[in-house]
């Protein structure tokens, strides 16, 4: 019982992980249908600016966050104006491969200027966690799931709630229809990118002090939210966050009880059989073939 | 003076002959030229700035001792990029060069491997610092390796944990690439042989975010010994802190990725105690200690085995063309062949007829993050 409440801490922590970059995937695909492979660079220069910032630098950690996270917006504006809005008229196809080919130059030019050696980031807390009977909690991690609870209720406030949110569920929903009522369909594109680069940013920045900082911290995390995507449903934003959730919960158990070099399987086995057998995902709704 | 027919027939052939006897001397050398593949640029950039400052300072210590054969050694670097084809390019570029009697290959084996075969055709001997114990089992005659095998690693972290510090219930644990599986079935394999076969044998995934499942297994093993082999720093890391924050504390002894910069770094004080496998250590003999002070004396920088081994591999291979008394291949071969107790900075040099030089590993521990020299465990077979 003791080691099922440790595993299950720990499937929770890490499954929030795969949640923050998850959403990060939902946000973008909504608004422009366009899955973005370059998510999880996202989090791993943010993880690099805080590296500059708060160690190298040795600026104050909240500064340094603040400011890694307005680096995030302007790199996500900037993603938008270089990779999506030239290729916005064509078809899902070139922009797809636009995004990889970000992802490999934004990882490229962090080895270039970095080196390959990982660098530390020491976590936002000075103790390193609590006992609390026979689980331990890390402070790290602790931080990470109450984040993720915070933006799941800011992100309802704010696409059910606010002006811009129901803007943006518009432009989402049906671009034309959303401009023929005035709203300004590149803008919200725009707010879009900006938003998810932030939020992958945020995911990178919290999760950096426990996994350390890296080229491939990016890849290896996006790998796993894009399937908590799959999961939860590709467009829902409950479904990113359940789906990241039960990714965690399910390789942490799959580890421990059945067989740890196969730990990574059990996660893309989930997706094979959600592929098969619910390709809409948990919360996505069977989508018929437009005409 | 009467110019007769014979002089002038001697001094037209003196005449003729001079630039070509002159310019035969010159390529019998002013010198000898040993030649290096080294990664100038690329990932491993930083490593290589080590590996030539460690063969500059043996040549320097040579030529200032008197030089090989009553010359002065010139060291012909050429730039391996950190990758396969670099290495079979800079190696090429080397070779054709005739008058190089000697070269330095890489640390790296897969590198290693990709030139053999060049070597092979060459026939002159490169010396090298990879570790996979079947690059001396190829049948290439002209491959010398200055840094111990693989297969010692497993066999000496056996041997300390059940020996000297007299623990018998191991949990083995290692990667499941090449590197990890080969290394953790060598040390089931010695752990077998010394009567205390490993209660839990545990693969790991490279890349992996947690490691809390594997934590617990050996908690549950009831472990009183740690075994590891990590192949990358951040996997070491990060189960280095949930071994402390679950609570484990028992000995550790791991590969040599353990008393690496990079691991210190990232896990702190995760790691102080434990115990690691290393080829160079500073204290662990005179030769290692003369070294290391003539390095930090040059560069200002502490040497590592990055730079320990092509010392000995310049040191060594002038010592073999001395002995033979000539730079023709086969004599060098048998002369480095024929090295035995020769005091190196990586420790005592004894050639076997497959070309490894060294047979036994230093162990060395993690005290509060420096690395102190603990034992040297050597075999005989």
């Amino acid at each position: 019982m003791d080691l099922a409440l440790q595993l299950l801490f720990t499937g929770i922590g890490i499954g929030a992980v795969y949640a923050l970059v998850a959403l990060g995937f939902v946000l973008i695909f909504r608004a422009t249908n366009v899955v973005n492979f370059a998510q999880g660079e996202f989090s791993m220069v943010a993880a690099y600016l805080m590296v500059v910032f708060a160690v190298d630098l040795g600026w104050p950690y909240w500064l340094s966050f603040l400011l890694s996270l307005a680096g995030m917006a302007l790199l996500g504006a900037i993603f938008n104006l270089g990779v999506y809005y030239p290729l916005r008229h064509r078809t899902f196809l070139p922009v797809i491969i636009a995004t990889i080919g970000a992802s490999i130059l934004l990882a490229n030019s962090v080895l270039a200027i970095y080196g390959p050696q990982p660098q530390v980031l020491e976590g936002w807390f000075e103790t390193p966690g609590i006992q609390l009977g026979p689980v331990y909690l890390d402070s790290q991690y602790l931080l990470i799931i109450a984040v993720t609870i915070l933006l799941v209720a800011f992100n309802y406030w704010f696409f059910e709630h606010t002006m811009v949110g129901k803007k943006l569920q518009a432009t989402s929903q049906d671009k034309e229809m959303a401009s023929l009522l005035g709203i300004s369909v590149s803008t919200m594109i725009m707010i879009t990118f900006i938003y998810s680069a932030v939020l992958g940013g945020l995911a990178g920045i919290l999760v950096a002090p426990v996994l350390f900082v890296s080229i491939q911290m990016g890849s290896t995390i996006a790998l796993k939210a894009f399937a908590a995507t799959i999961i939860g449903g590709f467009g829902d934003v409950t479904g990113a966050i359940i789906g990241g959730l039960s990714l965690g919960i399910i390789e942490t158990f799959g580890a421990a009880y059945i067989s740890v070099p196969y730990k990574d399987a059990f996660a893309f086995l989930v997706l094979v059989l959600f592929l098969v057998f619910r390709p809409q995902g948990i919360f996505g709704e069977r989508v018929a073939e437009k005409a | 003076m009467k110019l007769t027919r014979r002089g002038f027939t001697a001094g037209l052939a003196a005449g003729m002959t001079a630039p070509y006897l002159i310019g035969s001397a010159r390529a019998q050398g002013a010198t000898i030229k040993i030649g290096m593949c080294a990664p100038v640029t690329g990932p491993a950039a930083e490593a290589g700035k080590y590996a030539t400052g460690g063969a500059k300072l043996a040549v320097e210590a040579i030529n200032k001792a008197g030089g090989v054969l009553g010359k002065q050694i010139e060291l012909i670097i050429e730039d391996d990029q950190t990758t396969n084809p670099g290495i079979v390019l800079a190696f090429s570029k080397l070779a054709a060069q005739p008058d190089i009697v000697g070269f330095l290959g890489s640390i790296r084996s897969t590198q290693v491997h990709a030139m053999a075969p060049d070597v092979m055709k060459l026939g002159k001997p490169v010396m090298f610092g990879g570790t996979d114990p079947n690059l001396t089992k190829l049948g290439n005659p002209w491959l010398f390796r200055f840094r111990p095998n693989d297969s010692y690693s497993g066999r000496v972290i056996a041997d300390y944990g059940v020996k000297t510090l007299g623990k018998k219930k191991w949990a083995v644990l290692h990667s499941t690439d090449a590197f990890g599986t080969a290394g953790g079935k060598a040390l089931t394999e010695a752990l077998g042989k010394l009567e205390s076969p490993p209660v839990l044998d545990q693969g790991y995934a490279n890349q992996s975010q947690d490691f809390t499942p594997v934590v617990l297994a050996i908690k549950q093993s009831g472990a009183d010994i740690l075994g590891s082999y990590f192949t990358f720093e951040n996997d070491l890391g990060i189960f280095a802190r949930q071994l402390r924050q679950l609570g484990v504390n028992i000995p550790w002894v791991g590969s040599p990725s353990i008393v690496n910069v990079t691991a210190l770094k990232l896990a702190g004080p995760a790691l102080y105690g434990t115990y690691g496998v290393a080829d160079y250590a500073e204290d662990s003999s005179e030769g290692s200690k003369a070294f290391g002070k003539a390095y930090r004396d040059a560069y200002k920088v502490a040497p590592d085995n990055q730079s320990s081994w092509p010392y000995d591999a310049v040191t060594v291979l002038a010592a073999a063309i001395n002995k033979a008394g000539s730079t023709d291949p086969q004599k060098v071969r048998e002369a480095i062949i024929a090295t035995k107790k020769f005091p190196g900075a990586e420790g005592e040099y004894n050639f076997d007829d497959k070309g490894d030089g060294l047979h036994g590993y230093n162990i060395v521990k993690n005290d509060k993050g420096n690395i102190v020299f603990d034992k040297h465990i050597e075999f005989n077979d």
